[in-house]
């Protein structure tokens, strides 16, 4: 069993916050596999509960909650002269009593695998009823915490587990290190989940050199996770996105001035943790991959609504704002482990293709219902994605494609352009151009001797393009 | 630095040169005068283009304009790029903190350091 306590700063007189990332944390650092993690609010005014991170219904709760206890309903806690002992700095806070008693001070919630068991919408609150103030949580493990079974050589799996392991432990421990105003929006995303194909990448081709060191491996992948996610923090402001990863973007949930910083700060945290490794190739390496994504971003925006566009400069768009990044990851994994010049060079190609096609496999998804994320995003921003392209220069559907992307875009518009695009069978011809570039992909890994790892990077190139639509 | 090389290092940050980021590097020309003479004018740059790209951001004050961000997300990383090509670890890494320093600042609404000092005192790291 393990004891400890939870501190925390409230901003607002009521607020929602989210402490499902601290939790975890806890959990991690603990070791606990199997068991429970109990709660409990150490104040009559700070509740707990376990409910949907949206911040509509966010404001719908507080709402409830004024309904039920207005604050000015005149409350006999608060008139002090009937009361004895009143503190100096006694608070005016009936309200915040009452509406206590309407939530929990105490909660349990089950751990399994090492993992808080939530529902996909679940996230855990500490609700402050009477901020700003300090806060305080006590929180109590209790259950099973060996090490699962890794004796005996491990096999693919099992090592595929523990390097997952290290990379999760390690974006968590940086994160720990951090101030809160940045730390706790970039955890929300890294928690949200994502595929982390960069930092896989790094920590696959990490291991085919004769200097295989998984935990310098692991500082160097998540460098480039949180690099890849301080990008993406840039871009939801820019396009004027409200959600990533099914939860709300910084930009949208903290406003634009807090996600530039917060973007700014993960730049420059994860170049410093590159340059620390100390592999002069390595940072190069990166330094050049994000000049060339931010270069593309900025052509990204330039180029938009210039319909019908053409491949080439979607081409170049996509090798910087996308491949760049991943074939420096592979590069630079190999340099960390101090491969050969010919299996870096090898690996940087097989990156830059697996990268165009995992963008034009995302440009697909913008048309598909079933794929999770909002359908429309791409055209009603007018960006020049290549089923868009296709579509654009079509004989039969590309005049009024173009049309309708010229004109004022409303949801009927943007619902009837995804229709022709889908019947100019334009996804299907950037389907396969994807699965093309994937065999070649492939063809690069062929060339050269990767120590026991080409199975695993073949797998993991062809399940980058083979989404569900 | 050559005009030459100076052409090469402000591709499509050209238009910022005659609008401030020639005066800052000259500013930092004269704090890196102890480095090797072919590294110094790219960690001036490098320095310049920070204290430029933080500028044009609005960190700390009034978010950028979204092409005004993008702009300023290329000067940063040029500036990266440069260090990697030419600052020992210590400068790379003292660089870094002092973004990370006044990036924490902006995101907690605290008063932003100055970029300049704290820019000239990383060029002061090995």
């Amino acid at each position: 069993m393990i004891g400890k306590r939870v501190r925390f700063e409230t901003r607002q007189a009521t607020e929602f916050v989210d402490i499902t990332g601290r939790l975890r944390d806890e959990v991690r650092r603990s070791g606990m596999r199997m068991g429970r993690l109990h709660l409990q609010s150490l104040h009559t005014t700070l509740g707990l509960a376990v409910n949907e991170n949206e911040p509509l219904l966010l404001r719908d709760f507080q709402r409830l909650l004024e309904r039920v206890a207005p604050a000015n309903a005149g409350y006999e806690h608060d008139d002090f002269a009937r009361r004895f002992e009143v503190a100096l700095d006694e608070p005016v806070n009936g309200h915040a009593h009452c509406r206590q008693l309407l939530l929990t001070g105490f909660a349990t919630v089950l751990v399994e695998d090492g993992e808080l068991v939530l529902g996909r919408w679940q996230s855990v609150f500490a609700v402050e009823l009477d901020g700003p103030r300090h806060r305080e949580l006590a929180i109590q493990l209790d259950g099973d915490f060996s090490l699962p079974p890794r004796g005996g050589g491990p096999g693919r799996g099992a090592r595929a587990a523990v390097t997952s392991d290290l990379l999760e432990l390690e974006l968590t421990r940086q994160l720990l290190d951090d101030p809160d105003p940045v730390s706790e929006p970039m955890r929300r995303l890294v928690e949200a989940g994502g595929k982390r194909l960069r930092p896989k990448l790094v920590q696959l081709t990490a291991g085919i050199g004769p200097r295989s060191e998984p935990l310098r491996a692991a500082s160097l992948a998540a460098a480039v996770e949180l690099l890849h996610n301080a990008t993406l923090i840039h871009d939801d402001y820019v396009d004027e996105s409200a959600h990533r990863r099914g939860r709300p973007t910084v930009a949208a949930a903290e406003g634009p001035e807090r996600a530039i910083a917060v973007g700014d700060y993960y730049f420059a945290k994860a170049t410093r943790l590159i340059a620390e490794i100390g592999n002069r190739s390595v940072t190069s390496t990166i330094a050049e991959a994000l000049e060339a994504v931010c270069a593309s971003q900025i052509d990204d925006v330039a180029l938009r609504g210039a319909y019908p566009g053409d491949r080439d400069s979607y081409l170049g768009v996509v090798r910087g704002k996308t491949a760049a990044l991943f074939a420096a990851a592979c590069a630079s994994g190999a340099l960390l482990s101090e491969a050969s010049t010919e299996i870096v060079e090898a690996l940087r190609r097989y990156g830059d293709l697996l990268g165009v096609a995992f963008q034009m496999t995302d440009d697909m998804v913008d048309f598909s219902e079933s794929s999770g994320k909002p359908v429309g995003l791409d055209i009603r921003q007018r960006v020049l994605s290549l089923p868009l392209i296709y579509a654009a220069e079509d004989r039969t559907v590309g005049p009024e494609v173009r049309r309708l992307l010229a004109g004022t875009l409303g949801d009927a518009e943007v619902g009837r352009v995804a229709e022709l695009v889908v019947s100019s069978g334009a996804l299907r011809r950037v389907h396969a151009e994807a699965e093309t570039l994937i065999e070649e992909a492939v063809q690069e890994l062929e060339r050269v001797e990767l120590d026991g790892q080409r199975p695993v990077l073949i797998s993991l190139a062809r399940s980058a393009v083979d989404r569900t639509f | 630095m050559s005009v030459h090389l100076i052409d090469r290092e402000l591709d499509r940050l050209e238009s910022l040169w005659e609008d401030g980021l020639s005066d800052t590097y000259r500013s930092y020309l004269e704090a890196v005068g102890a480095y090797a003479p072919a590294a110094q004018p790219k960690l001036a740059l490098a320095a310049a283009l920070v204290e430029i790209g933080l500028r044009l951001q609005g960190l700390g004050g009034r978010a950028a304009a979204p092409p005004t961000l993008l702009m300023g997300d290329l000067c940063l990383a040029r500036s990266s790029r440069l260090l990697a090509d030419a600052a020992p670890q210590g400068v790379q890494v003292a660089f870094a903190r002092a973004i990370e320093e006044m990036s924490a600042a902006g995101a907690s609404g605290r008063a932003v350091p100055s970029t300049r000092e704290l820019l000239l005192r990383a060029f002061e790291a090995s």
